[in-house]
Order: C-alpha cells, then sequence, then structure tokens
C-alpha cells in the first residue's frame, strides 16, 4: 500500500470541508470507502484520480446531494444543505444543469436571484470568459460554451468554497489555460477551491494540495511535489517468498510497495539501495528495474489492483 | 416571491410555445366544432353555447396547467433540480412560483375559449357574469396547476406523454368536460363526485344559473390543489437524480 503523508499544516479557524468516515455503497459497488478529509480555509486541493475513484460522489456527499450510508460531511462546520443556504458554496457539476432556452445572461441572472447576494453579471461573465456569447441561448453553444457557464454560475454568488467537479472537460487547450487564469485571480482572494480532475498536470499545475484516490479511498494526499515523487521513479519487481511486504516497504528508497500477479512492485524514489538489500537478504528472484514516465506511474498507482482486498470489494 | 424567477419562467414558455398553443387549440376546435350543434339550445335554463364554452374554458384550463409536467419533466432530465439544490432556494417557494406560472398560462386559454365563444358561437353575457365566470374557471385551474408538477415530479421523461394524455382524458371525462355527468353510469357519476375537474366545471358554471358559489366545490378544490401541491413539494425535495 502506498504510505500516506501527514497533512499540510492546518490553517488557522473552521476548516472549510470536514469528512469523517464517509462511506457509499451503490447496489454492489463501494464507490466511496470510508474517507477522511479536511480542507482548510484558502487552500486549493486537487482530488486527483480516475474515473470510477469516487471523486464525484465524495462532492456530491459534500454538497448534500446524496446521503452517506456511513460517516460526515460538513462545510464549515455545517451541514452542506446549511453552508449552501447561506450562499457559502458555488459549485460546477460534471454535466447537465442548464436549461436550454434561455441566453447565458438570463441563466446567470436567473441563478444570481436564488442568492440573497451576489456578484454584478457582467463581471461574472467577463471573469468566466463567457461574454461573447452571452446574448445566445444555451442549448446552442458548444459543450466548451456551456462549461465556462456552468463556472459563471458557481461564482456569482461570490462563494467562499469553490467545488468544480472536472472543470475542464470538453475544453480545448487554450480555454483550459483561460479557464486556469481566471481561477488563480478568484483563489487570489482568499478562496477555498476543490477540484476533481483525472489529470495529474492540471493538478500538479493548480493545486496546492493533491489528494490521490482510487477505488473510494485516500491513496496519498501532500503537496504536487510529494504526489509526483511518489509516481516517478523506478519500479523494481521481484518474486520474493521469504519476507514481509511491511519490511520492503521499510527499505530506505521505497516509497510503496503494492503485489501483482505473484510478484512485488517496489515503488522507489532511489531504486540502488532497495536493490542490494533485496539481493543479500531475501531470495527475491526474476528482478526487473524499470524508470516510469509520470504519466504512466500515475495510471500504474491509481488503477492496477492495490491489494486482494482492495479487488475484491 | 422571486419576480425574476417568474419572468424568466414565463419567457421560456413564450420561447417553447409549442406547448401552449397545442393545449389552446385543443379546447377551442372542440368548442367549435361541439358549438354548432348547440345553438338556441339550453342546458337547464342557460344557453348551451354559454355552457359548452365553460366547459371548453375548463377543459383548457386542464390541458394548460398539465402542459407545465413536460417542461418539468425536462428539467429533471437536464440536471435542473440538481442544479437549484445547489443553491439556497426554498423550495415551497419555488413551487408556489410553478403553481403560478401555470396560473399565467392558463390566463390566454380561457381569453380565447371566451373570444371563441363571442365570435363563432354568439356567446352574449353580462358583465359580471364573464367576471365571475372567468375568475372561477381561473381559480378553479389551481389542483390543475399542482397535478401537472406531480406528474411532471413523478413520472419519467420518456412516459410523461402517456401519463399526462391518460391523467387528462380521464379527468376530462369523469369530470363532465365532454359528456353530462348525469347521462354517466351510476359508478362513473360516484367517481366524478371525486375528481377536481367536476368540481371546477361546477364552479365555472355557476354563474350561467345566477347560483351562488358552492362550498363543498371549494373544499374539494382546495383539498385537491394542498394534496397534491405537498406531493409535488416533497418529490422536488427528493428529486436530486443525476443529469
Amino acid at each position: 500500500m502506498p504510505q500516506r503523508t501527514p497533512q499540510l499544516q492546518p490553517g488557522p479557524g473552521t476548516p472549510a470541508v470536514h469528512l469523517t468516515g464517509l462511506r457509499k455503497k451503490f447496489e454492489k459497488i463501494t464507490a466511496v470507502d470510508g474517507l477522511d478529509l479536511t480542507i482548510q480555509t484558502g487552500e486549493v486541493v486537487a482530488l486527483l484520480g480516475p474515473n470510477g475513484a469516487g471523486k464525484s460522489t465524495t462532492i456530491d456527499m459534500m454538497l448534500g446531494l446524496s446521503r452517506p450510508d456511513e460517516g460526515t460531511a460538513t462545510v464549515f462546520d455545517l451541514a452542506p444543505h446549511q453552508a449552501i443556504a447561506q450562499g457559502r458554496v458555488g459549485a460546477l457539476l460534471q454535466s447537465g444543469g442548464l436549461l436550454p432556452d434561455l441566453t447565458v445572461q438570463e441563466l446567470v441572472t436567473l441563478t444570481a436571484s436564488l442568492y440573497l447576494k451576489s456578484r454584478p453579471i457582467p463581471q461574472v461573465l467577463d471573469r468566466a470568459n463567457a461574454t461573447e456569447f452571452a446574448e445566445q441561448r444555451v442549448g446552442r453553444l458548444s459543450g466548451g460554451q456551456q462549461q465556462r457557464v456552468r463556472f459563471a454560475m458557481a461564482l456569482v454568488a461570490d462563494p467562499d468554497l469553490i467545488v468544480l467537479d472536472e472543470p475542464t472537460t470538453g475544453l480545448d487547450v487554450e480555454a483550459r489555460r483561460a479557464f486556469w487564469t481566471a481561477m488563480r485571480e478568484e483563489t487570489a482572494q482568499g478562496r477555498t477551491v476543490l477540484f476533481a480532475t483525472h489529470y495529474l498536470d492540471e493538478a500538479d499545475a493548480y493545486a496546492d494540495r493533491i489528494v490521490l484516490m482510487r477505488e473510494g479511498r485516500i491513496v496519498a494526499d501532500g503537496t504536487p511535489a510529494y504526489i509526483k515523487s511518489m509516481v516517478s521513479g523506478r519500479t523494481i519487481r521481484a518474486t520474493v517468498t521469504d519476507t514481509d511486504l511491511p519490511v520492503l516497504a521499510s527499505l530506505p528508497g521505497v516509497d510503496s510497495v503494492e503485489t501483482r500477479a505473484g510478484a512485488v512492485l517496489l515503488h522507489c524514489s532511489d531504486s540502488d539501495g532497495p536493490l542490494r538489500a533485496l539481493l543479500a537478504g531475501t531470495d527475491a528472484h526474476d528482478i526487473e528495474v524499470v524508470a516510469r514516465g509520470l504519466e504512466d506511474a500515475f495510471i500504474a498507482l491509481t488503477t492496477g489492483p492495490v491489494t486482494v482486498e482492495a479487488s475484491a470489494t | 416571491m422571486n419576480l425574476t424567477y417568474l419572468r424568466l419562467e414565463i419567457l421560456r414558455v413564450i420561447r417553447n410555445r409549442r406547448v401552449l398553443i397545442f393545449s389552446i387549440l385543443l379546447p377551442s376546435i372542440l368548442e367549435v366544432v361541439l358549438g354548432s350543434e348547440y345553438k338556441n339550445g339550453d342546458v337547464n335554463g342557460a344557453s348551451a353555447t354559454a355552457y359548452l364554452m365553460v366547459s371548453m374554458g375548463i377543459f383548457g384550463a386542464l390541458s394548460t396547467a398539465m402542459g407545465i409536467s413536460g417542461s418539468i419533466a425536462v428539467e429533471r432530465q437536464v440536471g435542473w433540480n440538481r442544479q437549484l439544490r445547489l443553491t439556497p432556494i426554498n423550495p415551497l417557494k419555488y413551487i408556489a412560483s410553478k403553481v403560478l406560472l401555470s396560473l399565467f398560462m392558463v390566463v390566454p386559454t380561457l381569453l380565447v375559449v371566451y373570444a371563441l365563444g363571442i365570435g363563432a358561437l354568439g356567446v352574449r353575457l353580462s358583465g359580471a357574469v364573464w367576471t365571475q365566470i372567468f375568475l372561477g374557471s381561473w381559480l378553479s385551474a389551481l389542483p390543475f396547476a399542482a397535478l401537472g408538477l406531480v406528474v411532471g415530479y413523478l413520472a419519467k421523461p420518456d412516459s410523461i406523454q402517456q401519463i399526462n394524455g391518460l391523467v387528462f382524458f380521464l379527468l376530462a371525462l369523469l369530470g363532465g368536460l365532454w359528456l353530462p355527468v348525469e347521462s354517466m353510469p351510476s359508478l362513473m357519476r360516484t367517481i366524478a363526485k371525486y375528481t377536481p375537474t367536476y368540481w371546477a366545471v361546477q364552479v365555472a358554471r355557476n354563474p350561467l344559473f345566477h347560483d351562488k358559489v358552492n362550498g363543498t366545490a371549494i373544499l374539494v378544490l382546495l383539498a385537491w390543489a394542498v394534496g397534491l401541491g405537498v406531493i409535488g413539494l416533497r418529490r422536488f425535495q427528493a428529486d436530486t437524480a443525476r443529469a
């Protein structure tokens, strides 16, 4: 199992998001499996993981859109619906949520009218890069343009916490960059941001902290530099029968250990030390050492089987 | 009440005018076709054409108010309700604006049906009776508006047309909007007394006979409106299905 690093320095005051023991099952699939997460005010956090890792389900529970089977979710120490009722949360969901027969301007105005306080509509449209098509009907826009409308709707109430579920889906490279530039300007004002993504480079470039999820659990939590060190480096693959995984995991230079198809995989920041230890102290055989690309490593870390127990659920 | 919301909802209805036009066309055609048969007749001392016109007004109010269920189904389909749950919207106020929207939509339907009554059927009534008929018919549409909400929130989007059609047909038939309830078999007569359409059309027709407002009718209509309204509200709150 990849190890977990200690949390970043906790900020002062009320956490923006506090999730404890969150669990959610859909029929036979456990989408979220005992998740604990605290996000401090002002943090920009990426929830990173492949499709099916439980990111959207976690966000749904955080926003009060679905009820956890177990555990609790609070936002600014309030139940999610209360925080929403106070206009403190703005959210961009992955799909839908738009009325096709209104213009962009009308839809954002309508959304603003549901809050007690809101930002000026032209300013919000500008920030979301939606001004040029503000007069067009939402149903006639491209997917990328609709995504910018959702962004405008998430910003309009001037929320303290912005939650974005795969915000750049459907955007081209240029629009993606413009989106993040706008987002940076928003976070410069001390807003807390949580965004879900399955792009490591996006999480790396825009988050202060990455929470890596797979199969409904958090498998790593730390700064982008730490996460990258986890997924880069070299992997030693060997067949070992006479030693325990914790022993291998404790070797200097080993970041994480997993077993796959009878072999042991040691993910190493430094592979020389562990290699010597393996050869000297165990019956390791069929040894391979492979350098990993960042994306490959990320995919391996988030999609392959972790343990027998995890793949059985 | 959120006037911005209501204004934009009305705008949406105008943009999707096909639904509204269809709801108006149905009672209008029936009124003109049947009207030629009714000329110079009378129903219990009232002009038969006026009687028909009032019935068609309620029929139109029903078809118009039920039209809202289609737009709710679309909103559910695109995940709009889920989006609303991310705002501080008050569900009670939201449902109230939906009902109010339905009532607004009923006004043009009633006006068209009455204009046809005057123009094509030659209906002549005093100003006071016109006013009473209009107000009675309009306010009686309240339970229909609530019904549109409930169907919209209960039915699956792909089956809503059929469910709407069935509810619409049964209520119009049993309520005596097409045929006099008195001519129906006794079981249907009994069932008719439980429908909102039966009582709505009683309220609407009352002024033709210079009758007082019927207390039972108002109680039954209110019970329907409140009962359906509560179900609609519950359904809205429960509806968080992902788009």
